[in-house]
């Protein structure tokens, strides 16, 4: 690692957030075809389409990019891709047009990812969602969990819940549920509701001995699943009670059974471990020295047996490293990436502790390192923008208050105006009453003192 | 570029299926090349009249070089191969390379674990591991597989511990490695405790690995787990902590996560609050500066009242 990358930038190099840039790499997103590259995302185009839309609002250009005209464009292509028996297809690459059957239908189906990201994306536009075949869908959600409580993906031949059981398709599928039916627990109109105990029980049998969540009982801690698993109990308000919270308590199983220790992994993944020169291949270097440990101070060595150990320290400096720029990485000892930002800190923020993380120099490395002069972010410094990590990294600034962008709702993942507009639909007001007050004020602040006991 | 299929007697009987995007203004466009554009055609084509065949299979194979992620393609070719009545030793060889092109996708594994469920036979996925862990010794997917071939074929014994020892002494900072001893060793038993040899193997190998590289934090990381699923207290590690941090050397200190664990044991202790609080301000301010917030915080929660402290 070259020691001036650490300095902080001078004076006038203020970090700051490219907006015009921002909005102008957002809005080639939206109005040209994207670059080839993409056709591996072919398959998720609502999900794209969801990460363009939402970014111009959350910058708030939504209103100016677009005119009636387009507005109702893209609600009408958002509704071209809806599954006549409900849900939606991922993109129009496997509709069958006039041939679909129920004979092929199972090689066109509706999938969780779609139909959350189509949903918000109609949210985003203002529509109704009156179109959408919304009875139906909560049918077909119903049908997606299985027996353990986990979700599936889509349904394959024989309906058989096809894709993995983590927690990403139990948070999109608790997504729409709260945006179909809000935190109701059973039966509405008739439709029954999934298992929201099972579902529970399901994320604390995939907590982590460290502290994480991971994608299934006993695999490793991972900073995506954590958050799905996060947004995905409070989308279902299962997130723990302060113990001193009576109002609402009551004997329902909540997830994360150790909060302490959840709390004391999130914050881990803070790191100084931010360029690919860094993430040293650690093969066969067992010691700790600056170029193993960027994670707080250089610790002199204690005693170390390699030769690649040895070579190693000789070469590095032992000075502190300085806190311009700390990055976010999703697992222990890995390297910062863009994505982690919003994976690792809106669950610190659904948990009611984002404060546990120093947002400054979080900030610094996303404006300095992996903000692209293009516009956009990438996922390591030097590496060109992409739609998924300019997304979470824009969502990130704008959840730790970056002035000039709209307030956004971390378990939704979407601006607090278009959660707003959703809440404010007669349909839904009839079947979850008026929105709750904000949760700010109701997050746990779990004082359980230790990591170890208990 | 070269059209495939259009002027291919093979697939003269078929029309292909044009893509209708939904009116002029599509979300998410993209410039297909018009390989991938004409290949989708014929593959919306051949699903919608439920055709399983040969051409279907090279068809399948194509679009899954071009868009790894189609989820319907891989449904589909797993039917194709059971329809045709395919040889699932050869679906394995094309997997092979085509799994090492696309080392983040995920559509892959979930259709190796289907071939390989039906073939009965762990044979040869070691070595296939093992190579695409060369690419990336931490590869998520790779080790999820890996813990499911473990399960499938049950496969906690002696030699699957050996190899995850092994790997982590070729990298103590592979945190992946350290949670597959994991999974073997809490997994083996089910949901059941941990015998007393067990538990005191594993802190002993924790500490063997601590003792090389202080400040890794995956085998602290492990202890802990270790300690906690034991419901040993804390406390039993403090003289092993107070070999890399002890209050009286405040400047000898060889692990921030030492001193993490120390400052929770003195928390536990009612009449070491003051060295707890102690040894959170050294982590703030000298240690481990980076995560000074939480440290802090630690901290607060030292003075609030003690029925605020206990889990609910
Ligand atoms: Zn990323």
């Amino acid at each position: 690692m070259q020691e001036s990358s650490n300095r902080p930038l001078h004076g006038a190099n203020e970090s700051g957030l490219q907006y015009a840039k921002h909005i102008k790499y957002w809005r080639r997103n939206l109005k040209t075809y994207l670059p080839h590259h993409y056709t591996s995302n072919d398959s998720n185009r609502l999900t794209l389409g969801f990460f363009i839309l939402s970014a111009l609002d959350i910058l708030g250009d939504l209103q100016p990019a677009l005119s009636a005209e387009e507005r109702q464009g893209y609600i009408k292509w958002v509704y071209s891709c809806q599954i006549p028996t409900g849900g939606f297809r991922g993109s129009p690459g496997t509709d069958f047009g006039s041939l679909r059957n129920d004979g092929n239908a199972v090689w066109d189906p509706p999938t969780v990812p779609a139909t959350y990201f189509a949903l918000g994306t109609l949210a985003l536009l203002g529509d109704d969602l009156q179109g959408v075949k919304r009875r139906e869908i909560l049918i077909w959600l119903t049908r997606m969990q299985r027996p353990d409580g986990s979700f599936g993906e889509t349904l394959g031949l024989g309906d058989r819940i096809e894709g993995g059981n983590d927690t990403r398709f139990g948070y999109l599928s608790t997504g729409i549920r709260w945006m179909l039916r809000g935190t109701v627990e059973g039966p509405v109109d008739g439709v029954p509701d999934v298992d929201v105990d099972q579902f529970v029980k399901c994320i604390r049998d995939s907590e982590t001995y460290d502290g994480g969540i991971s994608e299934d009982s006993l695999h490793e801690a991972h900073a995506g699943f954590t958050c799905c698993a996060v947004s995905a109990l409070s989308l279902v308000d299962r997130l723990p009670l302060p113990a001193n919270f009576a109002p609402k308590a009551d004997d329902r199983i909540r997830g994360v059974s150790n909060l302490p220790l959840m709390l004391h992994w999130l914050t881990a993944r803070q790191t100084m471990t931010l360029d690919e020169e860094d993430a040293l291949d650690t093969y066969a270097d067992e010691t700790d020295s600056t170029a193993t440990c960027h994670d707080g101070h250089a610790f002199l060595p204690h005693n170390y047996t390699s030769e690649a150990g040895r070579k190693s320290i000789e070469s590095q400096p032992t000075s502190h490293f300085e806190m311009s720029w700390v990055g976010m990485n999703g697992r222990a000892n890995k390297i910062a990436d863009t994505c982690y930002a919003w994976w690792s800190c809106a669950p610190l923020k659904l948990l009611g502790h984002l404060e546990l993380v120093n947002k400054k120099p979080i900030r610094r490395w996303l404006l300095d390192k992996t903000q692209h002069i293009v516009g956009g972010f990438g996922k390591l410094p030097g590496y060109p923008p992409d739609i998924y990590h300019s997304y979470l990294g824009l969502i990130t600034l704008s959840m730790f208050g970056e002035t000039g962008l709209q307030d956004v709702d971390p378990a939704l993942c979407i601006s607090t105006r278009a959660k707003e507009h959703l809440e404010s639909l007669p349909w839904r007001k009839a079947v979850v009453g008026e929105p709750e007050p904000s949760k700010a004020e109701t997050v746990p602040d779990l004082s359980y003192m230790t990591i170890t006991g208990g | 570029m070269p059209i495939l299929y259009g002027a291919n007697p093979t697939w003269a009987d078929v029309t292909p299926v044009p893509q209708e995007d939904g009116g002029p203004h599509p979300l998410a466009a993209i410039a297909y090349a018009e390989e991938y554009s004409e290949a989708m055609g014929y593959l919306r084509a051949v699903m919608a009249a439920n055709e399983y065949s040969q051409r279907v299979l090279g068809l399948t194979e194509h679009i899954i070089s071009l868009n790894p992620a189609h989820y319907t393609v891989w449904l589909y070719r797993a039917k194709v191969l059971d329809q045709i009545g395919a040889n699932l030793a050869d679906e394995i060889s094309w997997l092979n390379p085509t799994a090492l092109q696309h080392l983040k996708n995920y559509q892959i594994w979930h259709h190796r674990q289907t071939i390989i469920d039906k073939l009965g036979s762990p044979e040869g996925e070691g070595p296939f591991i093992s190579t695409m862990l060369e690419q990336d010794s931490k590869n998520y997917h790779v080790w999820s597989y890996r813990q499911w071939l473990v399960k499938r074929f049950d496969l906690f014994d002696e030699a699957e511990l050996a190899w995850t020892e092994s790997m982590i002494e070729a990298d103590a900072r592979n945190n992946s490695a350290w949670n597959h001893r994991w999974f073997l060793v809490v997994g083996r038993k089910g949901g059941q405790a941990l015998e007393e040899s067990i538990v005191d193997r594993e802190i002993q190998y924790a500490k063997a690995a601590i003792r090389k590289a202080p400040q890794n934090q995956s085998p602290w990381n492990y202890l802990g787990g270790v300690v906690r699923r034991a419901q040993l207290p804390a406390s039993s590690l403090k003289d092993f902590v107070l070999e890399f941090a002890d209050l009286d050397e405040p400047d000898k200190v060889f692990s921030s996560h030492a001193l993490d664990l120390l400052a929770d044991i003195y928390t536990q202790d009612e009449d070491k609050k003051d060295e707890a609080r102690k040894a959170l301000d050294l982590l703030a301010v000298k240690y481990d500066p980076i995560r000074a917030h939480y440290w802090n915080y630690r901290k607060g929660l030292l003075d609030s009242s003690p029925a605020a402290q206990q889990i609910a």
